[in-house]
Protein backbone atom coordinates (compact mmCIF):
# COMPACT_ATOMS: atom_id res chain seq x y z
CA UNK A 1 0.00 0.00 0.00
CA UNK A 2 2.69 2.40 1.08
CA UNK A 3 4.49 1.69 -2.12
CA UNK A 4 1.59 2.28 -3.83
CA UNK A 5 1.18 5.68 -2.47
CA UNK A 6 4.19 6.91 -3.44
CA UNK A 7 4.44 5.44 -7.01
CA UNK A 8 0.45 7.37 -7.40
CA UNK A 9 1.87 10.23 -5.86
CA UNK A 10 4.83 10.36 -8.67
CA UNK A 11 2.64 9.71 -11.32
CA UNK A 12 0.55 12.10 -10.43
CA UNK A 13 2.59 14.80 -9.44
CA UNK A 14 0.84 14.94 -6.16
CA UNK A 15 2.22 16.56 -2.74
CA UNK A 16 0.59 13.80 -1.24
CA UNK A 17 -1.70 10.65 -2.11
CA UNK A 18 -4.15 8.61 0.53
CA UNK A 19 -5.78 5.32 -0.83
CA UNK A 20 -9.40 5.05 1.20
CA UNK A 21 -10.24 2.14 -0.50
CA UNK A 22 -8.00 -0.72 -2.08
CA UNK A 23 -9.95 -4.07 -2.75
CA UNK A 24 -10.14 -7.20 -4.77
CA UNK A 25 -12.79 -7.39 -7.42
CA UNK A 26 -14.31 -11.16 -7.55
CA UNK A 27 -13.74 -12.80 -10.72
CA UNK A 28 -10.61 -12.73 -13.06
CA UNK A 29 -8.46 -15.80 -13.40
CA UNK A 30 -5.55 -14.52 -14.95
CA UNK A 31 -5.85 -10.78 -14.30
CA UNK A 32 -7.17 -9.59 -10.46
CA UNK A 33 -8.72 -6.46 -10.69
CA UNK A 34 -8.95 -4.07 -7.26
CA UNK A 35 -11.04 -1.27 -6.75
CA UNK A 36 -8.71 1.73 -6.02
CA UNK A 37 -10.49 4.81 -4.16
CA UNK A 38 -7.56 7.47 -4.01
CA UNK A 39 -7.55 11.31 -2.42
CA UNK A 40 -4.85 13.37 -4.37
CA UNK A 41 -3.77 16.33 -2.52
CA UNK A 42 -1.59 18.70 -5.22
CA UNK A 43 -0.90 18.62 -8.76
CA UNK A 44 -2.85 17.98 -11.38
CA UNK A 45 -4.83 15.31 -10.26
CA UNK A 46 -6.13 16.86 -6.85
CA UNK A 47 -9.48 15.62 -5.50
CA UNK A 48 -11.42 12.11 -4.69
CA UNK A 49 -10.69 9.64 -7.68
CA UNK A 50 -12.57 6.07 -8.07
CA UNK A 51 -10.70 3.92 -10.40
CA UNK A 52 -9.29 0.41 -10.67
CA UNK A 53 -5.89 -1.33 -10.67
CA UNK A 54 -5.22 -4.21 -12.90
CA UNK A 55 -2.67 -6.79 -12.11
CA UNK A 56 -1.43 -10.14 -13.32
CA UNK A 57 -2.64 -12.56 -11.06
CA UNK A 58 0.08 -14.84 -9.50
CA UNK A 59 -0.71 -18.08 -12.03
CA UNK A 60 -0.70 -16.23 -15.35
CA UNK A 61 -1.81 -17.74 -18.74
CA UNK A 62 0.78 -17.40 -21.75
CA UNK A 63 -0.99 -16.43 -24.92
CA UNK A 64 -2.54 -13.40 -23.27
CA UNK A 65 -1.03 -9.69 -23.41
CA UNK A 66 1.24 -8.36 -20.72
CA UNK A 67 -0.04 -5.27 -18.60
CA UNK A 68 2.04 -2.86 -20.56
CA UNK A 69 0.97 -4.25 -23.84
CA UNK A 70 -2.58 -4.23 -22.50
CA UNK A 71 -2.52 -0.76 -21.65
CA UNK A 72 -0.99 0.78 -24.93
CA UNK A 73 -3.99 -1.17 -26.76
CA UNK A 74 -6.42 0.25 -24.35
CA UNK A 75 -5.10 3.97 -24.73
CA UNK A 76 -5.31 3.59 -28.71
CA UNK A 77 -8.50 2.22 -28.67
CA UNK A 78 -10.00 4.85 -25.81
CA UNK A 79 -8.07 7.72 -28.10
CA UNK A 80 -9.82 6.38 -30.88
CA UNK A 81 -13.63 6.73 -29.55
CA UNK A 82 -14.12 3.19 -28.19
CA UNK A 83 -16.33 2.88 -25.22
CA UNK A 84 -13.85 1.26 -22.44
CA UNK A 85 -12.32 2.69 -19.28
CA UNK A 86 -9.41 5.44 -19.89
CA UNK A 87 -6.42 3.90 -18.82
CA UNK A 88 -4.58 6.45 -16.15
CA UNK A 89 -1.02 5.28 -15.06
CA UNK A 90 0.99 2.18 -16.53
CA UNK A 91 3.41 0.53 -13.72
CA UNK A 92 6.13 -1.66 -15.29
CA UNK A 93 8.18 -1.23 -12.24
CA UNK A 94 8.16 -4.96 -10.16
CA UNK A 95 10.02 -3.52 -7.42
CA UNK A 96 6.24 -1.70 -6.23
CA UNK A 97 4.07 -4.58 -6.16
CA UNK A 98 6.19 -7.21 -7.38
CA UNK A 99 4.25 -7.17 -10.16
CA UNK A 100 3.16 -4.93 -13.16
CA UNK A 101 0.02 -2.95 -13.12
CA UNK A 102 -2.10 -0.26 -14.23
CA UNK A 103 -4.58 1.82 -13.01
CA UNK A 104 -7.60 3.17 -14.98
CA UNK A 105 -11.12 4.76 -14.60
CA UNK A 106 -13.53 3.07 -12.68
CA UNK A 107 -16.76 2.63 -15.11
CA UNK A 108 -20.30 1.91 -13.37
CA UNK A 109 -22.49 -0.84 -13.86
CA UNK A 110 -22.73 -4.78 -14.11
CA UNK A 111 -21.16 -7.09 -17.32
CA UNK A 112 -22.35 -10.91 -15.97
CA UNK A 113 -23.81 -12.33 -18.69
CA UNK A 114 -26.07 -14.83 -16.51
CA UNK A 115 -27.55 -11.13 -14.88
CA UNK A 116 -27.16 -9.23 -17.78
CA UNK A 117 -29.56 -11.38 -20.04
CA UNK A 118 -32.02 -11.62 -17.91
CA UNK A 119 -31.97 -7.82 -16.39
CA UNK A 120 -35.50 -6.23 -17.69
CA UNK A 121 -33.56 -2.86 -18.44
CA UNK A 122 -31.47 -4.28 -20.56
CA UNK A 123 -34.66 -5.65 -22.32
CA UNK A 124 -35.86 -2.48 -22.52
CA UNK A 125 -33.31 -1.03 -24.20
CA UNK A 126 -31.71 -4.07 -26.18
CA UNK A 127 -31.64 -2.90 -29.30
CA UNK A 128 -30.52 0.39 -28.75
CA UNK A 129 -27.92 -1.43 -26.66
CA UNK A 130 -26.65 -4.34 -29.30
CA UNK A 131 -26.53 -1.28 -32.12
CA UNK A 132 -24.29 0.96 -29.71
CA UNK A 133 -22.01 -2.13 -29.25
CA UNK A 134 -22.29 -2.90 -32.88
CA UNK A 135 -21.11 1.16 -33.51
CA UNK A 136 -18.42 0.74 -30.64
CA UNK A 137 -16.78 -2.74 -32.25
CA UNK A 138 -16.52 -0.72 -35.42
CA UNK A 139 -14.60 2.14 -33.92
CA UNK A 140 -12.47 -0.45 -32.46
CA UNK A 141 -12.04 -1.69 -36.33
CA UNK A 142 -11.21 1.25 -37.83
CA UNK A 143 -8.12 1.14 -36.12
CA UNK A 144 -5.41 -0.23 -38.67
CA UNK A 145 -1.53 -0.59 -39.12
CA UNK A 146 0.20 1.29 -38.75
CA UNK A 147 -0.04 2.89 -35.49
CA UNK A 148 3.70 3.88 -33.91
CA UNK A 149 2.19 3.60 -30.25
CA UNK A 150 1.27 -0.17 -31.08
CA UNK A 151 3.49 -1.56 -33.97
CA UNK A 152 6.55 -2.24 -31.38
CA UNK A 153 4.02 -3.50 -28.86
CA UNK A 154 1.24 -5.71 -31.21
CA UNK A 155 2.76 -9.02 -32.67
CA UNK A 156 2.74 -8.32 -36.79
CA UNK A 157 -0.49 -9.06 -38.47
CA UNK A 158 -0.51 -12.12 -40.18
CA UNK A 159 -0.91 -12.44 -44.03
CA UNK A 160 -4.32 -14.68 -43.72
CA UNK A 161 -5.37 -14.60 -40.09
CA UNK A 162 -8.00 -17.47 -40.66
CA UNK A 163 -5.39 -19.70 -41.80
CA UNK A 164 -3.04 -18.70 -39.30
CA UNK A 165 -5.84 -19.08 -36.51
CA UNK A 166 -6.20 -22.78 -37.98
CA UNK A 167 -2.73 -23.54 -37.94
CA UNK A 168 -2.11 -22.31 -34.38
CA UNK A 169 -5.04 -24.03 -33.18
CA UNK A 170 -3.87 -27.34 -35.36
CA UNK A 171 -0.48 -27.32 -33.18
CA UNK A 172 -1.91 -26.91 -30.26
CA UNK A 173 -4.32 -30.26 -30.76
CA UNK A 174 -1.00 -31.96 -31.81
CA UNK A 175 0.23 -31.00 -28.60
CA UNK A 176 -2.78 -33.57 -26.58
CA UNK A 177 -2.71 -37.12 -26.20
CA UNK A 178 -6.31 -37.31 -27.73
CA UNK A 179 -7.02 -36.83 -31.35
CA UNK A 180 -10.21 -34.75 -31.56
CA UNK A 181 -12.31 -35.32 -35.22
CA UNK A 182 -14.96 -32.87 -34.41
CA UNK A 183 -12.41 -29.84 -34.11
CA UNK A 184 -10.75 -31.29 -36.57
CA UNK A 185 -13.20 -31.44 -39.28
CA UNK A 186 -14.09 -27.89 -38.15
CA UNK A 187 -10.73 -26.43 -38.77
CA UNK A 188 -10.52 -28.49 -41.90
CA UNK A 189 -14.17 -27.00 -42.93
CA UNK A 190 -12.32 -23.25 -42.05
CA UNK A 191 -9.27 -24.00 -44.16
CA UNK A 192 -10.90 -24.75 -47.08
CA UNK A 193 -13.13 -21.36 -46.85
CA UNK A 194 -10.33 -19.08 -45.32
CA UNK A 195 -11.25 -15.69 -46.67
CA UNK A 196 -8.97 -13.55 -47.89
CA UNK A 197 -10.78 -10.56 -48.19
CA UNK A 198 -11.09 -9.69 -44.52
CA UNK A 199 -8.80 -6.45 -44.19
CA UNK A 200 -6.46 -6.25 -40.81
CA UNK A 201 -8.13 -4.21 -38.11
CA UNK A 202 -7.16 -3.85 -34.33
CA UNK A 203 -9.90 -6.70 -32.61
CA UNK A 204 -10.17 -7.36 -29.43
CA UNK A 205 -10.84 -11.47 -29.44
CA UNK A 206 -13.12 -11.30 -26.28
CA UNK A 207 -15.65 -8.81 -27.45
CA UNK A 208 -18.54 -10.48 -25.74
CA UNK A 209 -22.02 -10.33 -23.30
CA UNK A 210 -19.76 -11.05 -19.99
CA UNK A 211 -16.93 -8.46 -21.00
CA UNK A 212 -18.75 -5.42 -20.98
CA UNK A 213 -20.20 -2.78 -18.40
CA UNK A 214 -23.80 -2.08 -18.67
CA UNK A 215 -25.40 0.80 -16.08
CA UNK A 216 -29.35 1.22 -16.45
CA UNK A 217 -29.57 -0.40 -19.66
CA UNK A 218 -26.34 1.55 -21.41
CA UNK A 219 -23.26 0.65 -22.25
CA UNK A 220 -20.49 1.73 -19.86
CA UNK A 221 -17.50 0.54 -21.11
CA UNK A 222 -15.81 -2.72 -23.09
CA UNK A 223 -13.28 -4.60 -20.12
CA UNK A 224 -10.36 -7.48 -20.66
CA UNK A 225 -8.42 -6.38 -23.28
CA UNK A 226 -5.84 -8.91 -23.07
CA UNK A 227 -6.16 -11.20 -26.36
CA UNK A 228 -6.45 -8.00 -28.31
CA UNK A 229 -4.35 -8.12 -31.62
CA UNK A 230 -4.46 -7.30 -35.54
CA UNK A 231 -6.19 -9.85 -36.94
CA UNK A 232 -9.77 -9.97 -39.06
CA UNK A 233 -12.09 -7.79 -37.76
CA UNK A 234 -15.00 -10.32 -38.57
CA UNK A 235 -13.57 -12.67 -35.52
CA UNK A 236 -14.70 -10.48 -33.17
CA UNK A 237 -18.65 -10.44 -35.14
CA UNK A 238 -18.66 -14.25 -34.66
CA UNK A 239 -17.19 -14.40 -31.34
CA UNK A 240 -19.95 -11.90 -30.05
CA UNK A 241 -22.96 -13.42 -31.82
CA UNK A 242 -22.01 -16.92 -31.15
CA UNK A 243 -24.15 -19.07 -29.53
CA UNK A 244 -21.73 -20.37 -26.52
CA UNK A 245 -21.77 -16.46 -25.34
CA UNK A 246 -25.57 -15.83 -25.13
CA UNK A 247 -25.71 -17.17 -21.73
CA UNK A 248 -29.41 -17.21 -20.77
CA UNK A 249 -30.97 -16.28 -23.88
CA UNK A 250 -29.73 -18.80 -26.97
CA UNK A 251 -32.49 -17.17 -29.04
CA UNK A 252 -30.58 -13.70 -29.13
CA UNK A 253 -27.79 -13.81 -31.18
CA UNK A 254 -26.28 -10.22 -30.58
CA UNK A 255 -24.66 -12.07 -27.09
CA UNK A 256 -28.36 -12.78 -25.62
CA UNK A 257 -29.34 -9.52 -25.17
CA UNK A 258 -30.93 -8.83 -28.95
CA UNK A 259 -31.38 -10.30 -32.26
CA UNK A 260 -28.28 -9.48 -34.54
CA UNK A 261 -29.90 -7.09 -36.55
CA UNK A 262 -29.39 -4.08 -34.63
CA UNK A 263 -25.95 -5.12 -33.59
CA UNK A 264 -25.13 -5.39 -37.34
CA UNK A 265 -27.37 -2.27 -38.54
CA UNK A 266 -25.20 -0.41 -35.61
CA UNK A 267 -21.78 -1.99 -36.99
CA UNK A 268 -22.52 -1.11 -40.57
CA UNK A 269 -23.51 2.15 -40.26
CA UNK A 270 -20.47 3.27 -38.39
CA UNK A 271 -18.49 1.33 -40.24
CA UNK A 272 -19.62 1.16 -43.91
CA UNK A 273 -18.95 -2.80 -44.17
CA UNK A 274 -21.65 -5.10 -44.95
CA UNK A 275 -21.45 -8.49 -42.96
CA UNK A 276 -22.24 -11.32 -45.37
CA UNK A 277 -24.59 -14.27 -43.36
CA UNK A 278 -21.80 -16.67 -44.70
CA UNK A 279 -19.10 -14.52 -43.26
CA UNK A 280 -20.74 -14.37 -39.89
CA UNK A 281 -21.43 -18.05 -39.68
CA UNK A 282 -17.62 -18.88 -40.74
CA UNK A 283 -16.04 -17.00 -37.91
CA UNK A 284 -19.05 -18.66 -35.86
CA UNK A 285 -17.58 -21.74 -36.21
CA UNK A 286 -14.04 -20.37 -35.48
CA UNK A 287 -15.56 -19.19 -32.46
CA UNK A 288 -16.70 -22.13 -31.22
CA UNK A 289 -13.14 -23.89 -32.57
CA UNK A 290 -11.80 -21.17 -30.05
CA UNK A 291 -13.53 -21.69 -26.77
CA UNK A 292 -13.01 -25.64 -27.32
CA UNK A 293 -9.13 -24.89 -27.76
CA UNK A 294 -8.83 -22.94 -24.12
CA UNK A 295 -11.68 -25.64 -22.52
CA UNK A 296 -8.93 -28.18 -23.83
CA UNK A 297 -6.17 -25.77 -22.64
CA UNK A 298 -8.29 -25.21 -19.14
CA UNK A 299 -8.59 -28.82 -18.81
CA UNK A 300 -5.09 -29.32 -19.06
CA UNK A 301 -3.96 -27.30 -16.18
CA UNK A 302 -5.65 -29.42 -14.14
CA UNK A 303 -4.24 -32.82 -15.72
CA UNK A 304 -1.25 -31.55 -16.18
CA UNK A 305 -0.44 -28.21 -14.96
CA UNK A 306 -0.44 -29.24 -11.29
CA UNK A 307 -3.59 -27.31 -10.94
CA UNK A 308 -6.19 -29.71 -10.01
CA UNK A 309 -9.60 -28.12 -9.82
CA UNK A 310 -13.40 -29.22 -10.65
CA UNK A 311 -14.29 -25.72 -12.08
CA UNK A 312 -10.97 -26.36 -14.77
CA UNK A 313 -12.33 -30.30 -15.15
CA UNK A 314 -16.00 -29.08 -15.44
CA UNK A 315 -14.55 -26.35 -18.20
CA UNK A 316 -13.18 -29.27 -20.24
CA UNK A 317 -16.54 -31.16 -20.62
CA UNK A 318 -17.97 -28.25 -22.69
CA UNK A 319 -16.07 -29.22 -25.24
CA UNK A 320 -18.99 -31.62 -26.11
CA UNK A 321 -21.17 -28.66 -26.22
CA UNK A 322 -19.21 -26.60 -28.20
CA UNK A 323 -18.39 -29.17 -30.78
CA UNK A 324 -22.22 -29.85 -31.46
CA UNK A 325 -22.92 -26.17 -31.96
CA UNK A 326 -20.04 -25.80 -34.69
CA UNK A 327 -21.12 -28.93 -36.63
CA UNK A 328 -24.95 -27.47 -36.63
CA UNK A 329 -23.57 -24.21 -38.04
CA UNK A 330 -21.91 -26.58 -40.53
CA UNK A 331 -24.79 -28.60 -41.07
CA UNK A 332 -26.83 -25.37 -41.65
CA UNK A 333 -23.79 -23.05 -43.78
CA UNK A 334 -24.40 -23.47 -48.04
CA UNK A 335 -21.90 -25.36 -48.92
CA UNK B 1 -33.93 -55.34 -7.39
CA UNK B 2 -30.93 -55.17 -6.18
CA UNK B 3 -30.12 -55.49 -3.05
CA UNK B 4 -27.83 -53.17 -2.06
CA UNK B 5 -27.33 -49.75 -4.07
CA UNK B 6 -25.18 -49.60 -7.58
CA UNK B 7 -23.42 -47.12 -8.72
CA UNK B 8 -26.45 -45.09 -10.19
CA UNK B 9 -28.60 -44.82 -7.29
CA UNK B 10 -25.69 -43.98 -5.11
CA UNK B 11 -25.09 -40.42 -7.85
CA UNK B 12 -28.63 -40.09 -7.61
CA UNK B 13 -28.62 -39.94 -3.60
CA UNK B 14 -26.02 -37.92 -3.59
CA UNK B 15 -27.04 -35.72 -6.03
CA UNK B 16 -30.72 -35.66 -3.90
CA UNK B 17 -28.91 -34.84 -0.68
CA UNK B 18 -26.69 -32.23 -2.06
CA UNK B 19 -29.79 -29.95 -3.37
CA UNK B 20 -32.10 -30.67 -0.75
CA UNK B 21 -29.87 -30.45 2.39
CA UNK B 22 -26.43 -28.86 1.65
CA UNK B 23 -27.37 -25.99 -1.08
CA UNK B 24 -29.78 -24.40 1.12
CA UNK B 25 -27.49 -23.70 3.78
CA UNK B 26 -24.76 -22.93 1.55
CA UNK B 27 -23.27 -19.07 1.94
CA UNK B 28 -24.44 -17.18 -1.68
CA UNK B 29 -20.10 -17.27 -2.61
CA UNK B 30 -19.94 -20.55 -2.27
CA UNK B 31 -22.99 -21.68 -3.98
CA UNK B 32 -21.57 -22.28 -7.13
CA UNK B 33 -18.74 -24.78 -5.53
CA UNK B 34 -21.94 -26.72 -4.49
CA UNK B 35 -23.83 -26.40 -7.86
CA UNK B 36 -20.29 -27.38 -9.78
CA UNK B 37 -20.76 -30.27 -7.44
CA UNK B 38 -24.11 -31.41 -8.21
CA UNK B 39 -23.23 -30.50 -12.36
CA UNK B 40 -20.16 -33.16 -11.84
CA UNK B 41 -22.41 -36.17 -10.10
CA UNK B 42 -24.98 -35.32 -13.08
CA UNK B 43 -22.36 -36.16 -15.63
CA UNK B 44 -21.09 -38.91 -13.89
CA UNK B 45 -24.37 -40.40 -13.51
CA UNK B 46 -25.10 -39.77 -17.38
CA UNK B 47 -21.58 -41.22 -18.57
CA UNK B 48 -22.22 -44.55 -16.34
CA UNK B 49 -25.06 -44.90 -18.59
CA UNK B 50 -24.39 -44.23 -21.58
CA UNK B 51 -20.70 -43.75 -21.94
CA UNK B 52 -19.75 -47.25 -22.72
CA UNK B 53 -22.53 -47.19 -25.79
CA UNK B 54 -21.30 -44.39 -26.47
CA UNK B 55 -17.87 -44.81 -26.85
CA UNK B 56 -18.43 -48.26 -28.64
CA UNK B 57 -20.39 -46.62 -31.38
CA UNK B 58 -18.34 -44.21 -32.17
CA UNK B 59 -15.55 -47.14 -32.31
CA UNK B 60 -17.55 -49.04 -34.78
CA UNK B 61 -18.80 -46.24 -36.97
CA UNK B 62 -15.28 -44.58 -36.97
CA UNK B 63 -14.27 -48.00 -37.94
CA UNK B 64 -16.70 -48.21 -40.68
CA UNK B 65 -16.07 -45.02 -41.90
CA UNK B 66 -12.46 -45.57 -42.32
CA UNK B 67 -12.72 -48.75 -43.98
CA UNK B 68 -15.34 -46.95 -46.48
CA UNK B 69 -13.00 -44.23 -47.25
CA UNK B 70 -10.35 -46.79 -48.18
CA UNK B 71 -8.52 -45.18 -45.51
CA UNK B 72 -5.76 -47.86 -43.89
CA UNK B 73 -5.48 -47.91 -40.12
CA UNK B 74 -2.48 -50.07 -38.15
CA UNK B 75 -3.20 -53.77 -38.41
CA UNK B 76 -4.58 -55.50 -34.99
CA UNK B 77 -6.50 -51.73 -34.03
CA UNK B 78 -9.71 -53.40 -33.76
CA UNK B 79 -13.55 -52.00 -33.56
CA UNK B 80 -13.84 -51.95 -30.26
CA UNK B 81 -14.00 -49.12 -27.85
CA UNK B 82 -10.54 -50.12 -26.67
CA UNK B 83 -9.57 -49.13 -30.16
CA UNK B 84 -11.16 -45.40 -30.18
CA UNK B 85 -7.72 -43.60 -29.37
CA UNK B 86 -6.21 -45.38 -32.55
CA UNK B 87 -9.25 -44.59 -34.52
CA UNK B 88 -9.99 -40.96 -33.77
CA UNK B 89 -6.36 -40.45 -34.67
CA UNK B 90 -6.58 -42.36 -37.94
CA UNK B 91 -9.86 -40.23 -38.57
CA UNK B 92 -8.07 -36.56 -37.73
CA UNK B 93 -5.57 -37.30 -40.27
CA UNK B 94 -7.26 -38.46 -43.11
CA UNK B 95 -9.69 -35.03 -42.57
CA UNK B 96 -6.69 -32.91 -42.26
CA UNK B 97 -4.93 -34.86 -45.75
CA UNK B 98 -8.21 -33.61 -47.00
CA UNK B 99 -9.64 -36.77 -47.57
CA UNK B 100 -13.35 -36.12 -46.66
CA UNK B 101 -13.76 -32.69 -48.76
CA UNK B 102 -15.58 -33.96 -51.19
CA UNK B 103 -19.43 -33.93 -50.71
CA UNK B 104 -20.34 -37.34 -50.48
CA UNK B 105 -17.36 -38.24 -48.33
CA UNK B 106 -18.04 -34.92 -46.62
CA UNK B 107 -21.76 -36.01 -45.90
CA UNK B 108 -21.23 -39.50 -44.31
CA UNK B 109 -18.14 -37.69 -42.08
CA UNK B 110 -20.76 -35.00 -40.97
CA UNK B 111 -23.49 -38.02 -40.23
CA UNK B 112 -20.91 -39.71 -38.03
CA UNK B 113 -19.52 -36.70 -36.39
CA UNK B 114 -23.23 -35.07 -35.50
CA UNK B 115 -24.30 -38.71 -34.25
CA UNK B 116 -20.72 -38.69 -31.95
CA UNK B 117 -21.15 -35.29 -30.98
CA UNK B 118 -24.53 -35.82 -30.02
CA UNK B 119 -23.86 -38.55 -27.99
CA UNK B 120 -21.42 -36.98 -26.01
CA UNK B 121 -23.24 -33.88 -25.16
CA UNK B 122 -26.43 -35.97 -23.95
CA UNK B 123 -23.73 -36.70 -21.24
CA UNK B 124 -22.09 -33.54 -20.56
CA UNK B 125 -25.19 -31.16 -20.99
CA UNK B 126 -28.14 -32.52 -22.49
CA UNK B 127 -29.68 -29.11 -21.93
CA UNK B 128 -28.48 -27.91 -25.30
CA UNK B 129 -29.72 -30.55 -27.48
CA UNK B 130 -31.54 -28.54 -29.95
CA UNK B 131 -35.35 -29.74 -30.04
CA UNK B 132 -35.64 -29.66 -33.89
CA UNK B 133 -33.06 -31.89 -36.24
CA UNK B 134 -29.83 -30.66 -37.27
CA UNK B 135 -28.42 -33.73 -38.34
CA UNK B 136 -29.30 -32.83 -41.82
Amino acid sequence: MRAITGWLARETGARDVHITRLERLPGGAIQENWTLDATIVGGAWAGKHEWVLRTDAPSSVAASLTRSQEFAVLRVAHANGVIAPQPLFLCSDDTVTGRPFFVMERISGIAAGHLLTRDPQVASHAEELAERLGANLARLHAIAPPQPELDSVLPAPKSNHALATVAEYRAYLDTLNDAHPVLEWALRWCEIRAPTNGGVALIHRDYRTGNYMVDAGRLTGVLDWEFAGWGDPREDLGWFTARCWRFTRPDLEAGGIARSEPFLRGYQAASGRNIARSDLEYWQVMAHIRWAIIALQQAQRHFAGGERSLELALTGRIVHELEYEALAIIAKAKQ
Amino acid sequence: MNDISDARDLLAMARDALAQELLPLLPKDRRYVGLMIGNALGIADREYQTGAAARGGEAERAARLLAASGIPVSAGIGTGPDALPQLRRALCDAIRAGRFDEASARAVLMEHLTRTARDWVSISNPKVLHSTGEDG
